[in-house]
């Protein structure tokens, strides 16, 4: 740390030392002088001695240091799996030289003042630790110098002869040592770490790194195995009634026309049934919705069968997936409604020069979240304070998008965190959070809204079904000279993810085409988007793990081996030629300020969320080296696997696909091997073997990376060969897990996982190895037995069907 | 009012005969622990044991249980200490945790039935608890790690 610093943190320390002995003279703690080790003592039989507690050294918004020596760091994240806290904390602990087992988390309540403080801290996007790492660790690292230097001044020794170890200050000199304990308890450091200070702050080198780079064991596990862990669903206060929805006959559109409650009266604890109407403006959060209310779940539940609902049913009540899959295939054919999303070199030009093109289309159909946990809120007023208990995603959006609902001011609005049951983007702004507090308005009582499974389903925001169109432009010589993808779908509507289209003709929304922008060297590139409002209007869209990366890198990744098998390369050779890393490719520079510009989640403006404007900001070096490390993940996943060495049982192969998700500027690069067996009898495709490489930059927590590519691949594998979400007559038809079917411990894959790390910065591990899974068994399958799958799900009939043909 | 005997204690509950015994756990004794999933027994969240065995508390009504030995997640051991937990724990199994009660009061009753399963009877008595976080590869392990560890303390 430079001396202009060193200087300033030892004047305002002393500031305080001076101001708190003037102000307090009671302050028994206070050490007036550098040489006050022995502390005065505090006679408690004295009756006007007062008792006095150390204060905590709160020198930032991430952690709390108690002067009995335990650290609190505080997670804003929302923990659904992912061990977040636990990895935050690691990060703490590294650069404030905590022992590890005083060390513990807690996750604030999200209030007006707390967004204010700690901005909008949305779970999502798998970008925490790429958010939080450099923020954390300057901060950390701040207040161990504040630390050092309070701990040498106590011992009466220089700062530069003292280092910080295990919660406390060493002097290497002599070798005395004085806690962290021992120095919060004699004295009281009253310094906020400004921006300016993280600026200049010096982080420690990675070889020096003893918690970092350890798989710390989750702080979250021990209370998820003995039933003590609390979700959204367990939140309980005095008085609180239940509410169970009616359901709807349309997944949207349908409005309440009358209801009958006369035969739900028997019920003992029914109280009565609330029409709730909301406008079409709003069905992406919330729809028309009759709520059964009663002093229990069983009885709201028993009442509900008997309500009868009159609804009006919508223009579109017919529509099912062979109807949004049309629309979409119209759709791309009238150029002008698509928008420009990439517009690289002349794609004109490129399209006069080819000798060769390829096309190929690519389905993808529904998939929804179905975490096991379904969706749930409660939601209390308490002298006139909402509070809002639950498990979501993004908190802070949930007090926005509620102060409208209940018509008054966020800062009124309380969301307490709970843990989440599985978040996979669903839980952003859940529907029971709307609907429990407009009846908690109406009823002047709490009241607690839980969806069953087929409530859960029936209401599900899948990722869209998608139609995509790819046309590769090659050479004689077997270049690639360029690239048109159409990418067809529903939109989330997002105003987060809306940028301006390419070629200046409206917005297109980013969260629905990332990975499309791929990291080969192509010269002349198109993405055109096509937003499909019929999609849109038969079903809002949501994020479903590693998003639209889940259709597009399908897409461009089976495109790939086609070119290849076209030029009759092997599709490991074609792509690590195309993966050079140049141009745009080649990521930041090295040179770039690796620190987080002006940090818009600080402060947001403006007291109404539609005027926020809200962005991650990504570390600028996140993708450092760009497409080089692509093709060096891709090197280990194939070898690893043997990939064209091993030989492999008949109908068996290996299949590639890589990504750079969730997006360019957020990636994990990873690569994966798909060993596959196609059984030609019966049409089944059985995933033997995953091969994966990921470079994550940094791993703070190595086991835990694992896990979450562990549950990413399986995701991925259950994605590509069960799940389906089809609508008929305007609703899903799969409402639960009898008819909806994914992974079970049954034909899992052997899974073989190489975390990469090079000491870049790190990036997120929650969502990228979902997509690459599909393509790699796609390309694995034409392998193995010459089909080319161009569609999600992969039906075992289709492949019968393609192997009698 | 019914009688339920729950974790070695006795409660006397005042709610309708045909109340899933999943929800008189949950809202009228406050043990969370088991949770709701599918309500039709396909997913295993609200795995209980009932003399013994396990069983989806969301398809047994409280009627049907009057006086039976009812243990959940938050009795299986006093201290939570019970061999799968620690393997639980050891093996890092639960990411968002919500299915492993489930799980956990499955594998108890698997192992109790059988202390030395195979991979195939593991999976066989398994695969019916869904976890969509997919922990399925490290659930497996921890249950040969209780295995092991309950067999060689028995020895």
């Amino acid at each position: 740390m430079n001396k202009l610093f060193n200087k300033m943190l030892r004047s305002s320390r002393r500031q305080f030392l001076i101001s708190s002995a003037a102000g307090s003279a009671g302050l028994l703690f206070g050490v007036s002088s550098a040489h006050a080790v022995g502390r005065q003592v505090i006679n408690l039989l004295n009756p006007s001695s007062p008792l006095v507690v150390p204060p905590n050294f709160d020198p930032t918004i991430w952690f709390t240091m108690e002067a009995n020596g335990r650290t609190t760091v505080h997670i804003l994240k929302t923990e659904m799996g992912q061990h977040i806290g636990t990895t935050l904390a690691q990060i703490v602990a590294e650069e404030l030289e905590l022992a590890w087992e005083w060390v513990q988390i807690d996750y604030p309540e999200m209030t007006a003042e707390a967004q204010a403080t700690y901005g909008l801290q949305i779970t999502a996007g798998s970008y925490s630790v790429h958010e939080m790492f450099d923020r954390l660790a300057r901060s950390a690292a701040a207040a161990r110098e504040l630390i050092v230097e309070t701990g040498a001044e106590l011992l009466d020794t220089e700062k530069e002869d003292c280092v910080a170890r295990r919660s406390s200050v060493v002097d290497t000199v002599s070798g005395e040592k004085i806690t962290y304990s021992e120095i919060l308890s004699s004295t009281a450091i009253e310094h906020k770490i400004s921006e300016e200070d993280l600026a200049e702050v010096k982080l420690k080198p990675k070889d020096k790194y003893k918690i970092i780079g350890r798989s710390m064991p989750a702080m979250d596990i021990p209370e998820k195995i003995n039933g003590k862990a609390r979700f959204g669903i367990d939140a309980y206060v005095p008085n609180m009634v239940y509410g169970k929805i009616v359901p709807a006959p349309t997944r949207v559109g349908s409005t309440i026309k009358k209801i009958d409650d006369t035969a739900a009266k028997q019920i003992d604890g029914y109280i009565k049934t609330l029409p709730l109407n909301f406008p079409p403006a709003v069905q992406g959060n919330v729809i028309p919705t009759a709520l059964v209310i009663a002093e229990s779940f069983p009885a709201a539940m028993r009442a509900a069968q008997l309500v009868k609902v009159d609804w009006n049913a919508p223009a579109h009540s017919k529509i099912s997936s062979d109807d949004l899959l049309a629309e979409s295939k119209k759709l791309r054919t009238d150029r002008s409604k698509g928008l420009a999303w990439v517009k690289d070199g002349n794609i004109d030009k490129a399209e006069k020069e080819t000798n060769e093109t390829i096309q190929a289309s690519y389905t993808t159909q529904m998939v929804g979240h179905v975490s096991l946990e379904p969706h749930s809120a409660l939601v209390q007023n308490v002298d006139g304070i909402w509070n809002v208990f639950g498990g979501c995603q993004a908190g802070h959006v949930v007090r926005l998008v509620l102060s409208g609902f209940l018509k008054t001011t966020p800062d009124k609005i309380i969301f307490h965190p709970h843990y989440v049951g599985g978040g996979f983007g669903s839980r952003i702004v859940p529907m029971p959070v709307i609907l429990a507090a407009v009846a908690a308005k109406a009823l002047s009582r709490p009241v607690k809204v839980i969806f069953t499974r087929e409530d859960d389903m029936s209401l599900e925001k899948p990722r869209s079904q998608t139609y995509q169109h790819l046309t590769a432009m090659l050479t004689s010589d077997g270049k690639v000279i360029g690239m048109k993808h159409d990418v067809v779908g529903g939109w989330m509507g997002s105003a987060l993810g809306m940028i301006p289209a390419a070629d200046g003709k409206g917005k297109v929304e980013v969260f629905s085409l990332n990975g499309a922008d791929h990291w080969y060297d192509v010269p002349n590139q198109e993405i055109q988007a096509f937003r499909n409002k019929v999609i849109e209007n038969a079903t809002p869209i949501g994020p479903v793990r590693s998003v639209s990366n889940n259709f597009t890198v399908f897409a461009i990744e089976s495109m790939m081996d086609e070119i290849a098998h076209k030029l009759k390369k092997d599709p490991l050779i074609v792509r690590l030629g195309l993966l050079t890393g140049k141009g745009k490719n080649a990521g930041a520079k090295p040179g770039d300020k690796a620190f987080h510009q002006a940090p818009l989640l600080f402060g947001i403006p403006g007291p109404f969320w539609k005027k926020w404007s809200f962005w991650p900001q990504y570390h600028p070096s996140a993708n450092i080296a760009g497409a080089k490390r692509l093709a060096n993940v891709l090197r280990i996943a194939t070898g690893h696997a043997g990939y064209g060495t091993r030989i492999l049982p008949k109908d068996t192969a290996h299949g590639i696909a890589v990504t750079g998700a969730e997006e360019r500027t957020n990636p994990g690069f990873c690569a994966c091997t798909a060993e596959v067996h196609v059984n030609r009898n019966s049409g089944d495709v059985s995933v033997k073997k995953l091969t994966v490489a990921i470079d994550v930059g940094l791993a703070v927590n190595p086991d835990g990376i694992k896990a979450q590519v562990e549950g990413s691949l399986l995701w991925g594998v259950s994605n590509s060969l069960l799940e389906e979400l089809t609508m008929e007559n305007g609703k899903f038809v799969q409402t639960n897990f009898d008819k909806y079917f994914w992974q079970t411990m049954d034909k899992l894959p052997e899974m073989d996982i190489q975390i990469v790390e090079n000491g870049l910065y790190p990036c997120g591990v929650g969502e990228p190895a979902t997509c690459v899974v599909g393509p790699a068994i796609a390309n694995a399958i034409y392998n193995a037995v010459g089909i080319r799958v161009r569609k999600l799900p992969i039906h075992r009939k289709d492949i019968l069907e393609a192997l009698k043909a | 009012m019914s009688l339920l005997k729950v974790n070695g204690r006795s409660y006397s509950v005042n709610a309708a005969p045909d109340t899933p015994l999943l929800w008189v756990l949950r809202e009228d004794l406050r043990l969370t622990g088991t949770k709701f999933g599918c309500g039709r027994g396909h997913c295993g969240c609200c795995t209980v044991h009932l003399n013994g065995e396990a069983m989806r508390s969301c398809q047994i009504r409280l009627a049907d249980v009057e006086g039976e030995i009812i243990t959940t997640i938050e009795g299986l051991d006093a201290r939570s200490d019970h061999p799968l937990q620690r393997a639980w724990v050891k093996e890092q199994v639960a990411q968002c945790g919500y299915c492993q009660s489930g799980q956990i009061m499955q594998a108890a009753a698997l192992l109790a039935d059988n202390p030395k399963p195979t991979d195939e009877e593991i999976v066989t008595a398994m695969k019916f608890n869904l976890c969509r976080c997919m922990t399925y590869p490290r659930i497996k392990k921890a249950i040969q790690r209780a295995s092991r560890e309950m067999r060689n303390r028995d020895e």
